[in-house]
């Protein structure tokens, strides 16, 4: 719409840093909850290695304006461990 | 002031199906095609509840919101970002998905809400999937003389994306099941 058209459209996810530790997160996600959770077995989660793999990215990126807004938010977070995710300017 | 409204539909597949296939939406390929509006999903946080079998799961989204030009030159940017926060009890069978934005709140609040239950006239072979959105422009921002023709804008927006999510939804619904009858899982 308009004259900016799509030119000054952001890259796609496929750019994102953390783009292939989210897909395996992701994947192991999702068979764990068709296979396990949703049979019953919700005793543990899975996928540990591959979550913290994602996150450890994540934590490394979050100078990324777009992942550091998300921090700032007030009340959204649940994170297991915040002292991961300090960025460079100390918000934690 | 607060545009709502609701939306409803079922789902011809069993609950369990269908919530596998919302947590796959955004990540095919092919659907990021249909919802090219959604940039990037990264899951923030998660809890298990062992006891009850309750996942609670934080996501954050950021979608392109492009407006008209207006709009742009008031907000200044295309993007919004939104937080996503998700509970499946997996012992009652309920789905419910809350997202809001976390961006642009000086000038617009957005909520919309879905849940994923079992169809009372099938529970183990039907989904319902209710959704309620609520938009509100801030009364004292730069964009509150034009109020009521954005929330406009937004609501037909949004229920045009809701289309999208369905087909989306469908589409991996179908996929499950063809793979389930495979032999396969769900």
């Amino acid at each position: 719409m308009g004259i900016m058209g799509d030119k000054n459209r952001p890259s796609s996810s496929a750019t994102s840093p953390c783009a292939n530790f989210r897909t395996a997160y992701h994947n192991c996600f999702n068979r764990w909850y068709s296979d396990k959770f949703l049979k019953g077995q919700w005793d543990k989660m899975e996928c540990v290695s591959e979550w913290d793999k994602y996150r450890e990215c994540l934590s490394k990126h979050l100078d990324d304006k777009h992942l550091s807004r998300f921090l700032d938010a007030d009340g959204v977070m649940d994170f297991n461990n915040p002292a991961q995710f300090k960025s460079a300017s100390g918000v934690s | 002031m607060v545009r709502a409204y609701s939306q409803e539909h079922t789902y011809k597949h069993p609950w369990e199906r269908v919530t596998a296939a919302s947590w796959r939406k955004f990540s095919d390929p092919e659907n990021k095609r249909t919802l090219s509006h959604i940039l990037e999903v990264d899951t923030l946080s998660h809890k298990l509840e062992p006891d009850s079998g309750k996942l609670h799961t934080t996501r954050a989204l950021t979608i392109h919101a492009p407006g008209p030009w207006f709009v742009r030159k008031i907000i200044g940017q295309d993007m919004c970002h939104c937080v996503e926060s998700t509970v499946v009890d997996a012992q009652s069978r309920s789905m419910q998905l809350t997202t809001r934005n976390i961006s642009l709140q000086k000038f617009i609040e957005v909520e919309e809400k879905i849940r994923y239950d079992p169809h009372p006239d099938n529970p183990n072979g039907w989904t319902v999937c209710r959704q309620e959105t609520s938009i509100s422009i801030k009364p004292f921002s730069k964009l509150a003389s034009m109020a009521g023709k954005i929330e406009q804008k937004c609501v037909e927006k949004f229920q045009h994306n809701s289309v999208k999510g369905r087909e989306v939804m469908e589409r991996i619904c179908k996929y499950l099941e063809a793979e389930s009858s495979g032999g396969i899982s769900v």
